[in-house]
């Protein structure tokens, strides 16, 4: 599976399998959900 | 001096010029063009010793999912606490959000296919203190204020955006420092 882009200031480019990680471990989906807000 | 009235046929200056226009209020900083379908943006060297606060605008990109943007500094990813105040232009009640100790800010900002936006104002990034977030919320039905602390008594000089789901698309990330004094 391809991974996402990530920017760095100009630079674009694939992201490293341990920047796809951590970007996963925030829960980022590529397709999303409902992000409405649950409130407290 | 903080602020000048010129009169009429009087001699601009250099030095003038420098204190009054180049160096006004609000302080340009640097712009950052977002690319096509990123997942991420880092913007480096946006907070330096010259300012201790920011303004921080995105605008004109678009994204692949209506949904919120969030926000990390420098390479912290702990210590992010939170609460955004939001309803509904349909209309309803008054709800919050609230973030204890988290990976990020989730609330710097949002968008959808239409437009994005961010628009916080960052505390303190550069001072090793912590950092307040202050900022307006804008996707699907959600309309919000957030209000952010990052406990880290850190100098950030570089911070990260990227949505909840999908890509960025376009537009311009804006960084402006306020004047000291």
């Amino acid at each position: 599976m391809t991974r996402p882009n990530i920017q760095i200031d100009d630079e674009v480019r694939e992201m490293t399998e341990e920047e796809y990680e951590a970007l996963l471990a925030t829960g980022w989906t590529l397709e999303g959900t409902d992000e409405t807000p649950t409130a407290d | 001096m903080a602020t000048k009235t010129f009169v009429a046929s009087e001699v601009l200056t250099a030095s003038d010029t420098n204190t009054y226009l180049a160096n006004s209020g609000l302080v340009y900083v640097k712009s950052q063009t977002v690319g096509s379908a990123v997942s991420t943006v880092a913007v480096s060297n946006a907070f330096n010793a010259t300012f201790d606060n920011y303004l921080i605008t995105y605008t004109s990109g678009t994204q692949t999912v209506d949904t919120n943007i969030k926000m990390q500094l420098g390479s912290a990813t702990t210590n992010y606490y939170g609460v955004m105040i939001y309803s509904s232009f349909l209309g309803g009640s008054i709800n919050n959000a609230s973030q204890n100790n988290a990976a990020q800010w989730d609330f710097a900002g949002g968008g959808n296919s239409s437009l994005s936006t961010i628009h916080c104002e960052v505390l303190a990034p550069f001072l090793s203190i912590p950092t307040h977030l202050s900022s307006f919320i804008r996707y699907s039905t959600v309309y919000g204020r957030n209000v952010g602390y990052q406990g880290d008594s850190t100098s950030f000089t570089a911070f990260t955006v990227f949505p909840s789901a999908g890509t960025l698309t376009g537009g311009t990330i804006t960084v402006y420092g306020y004047r000291k004094g």
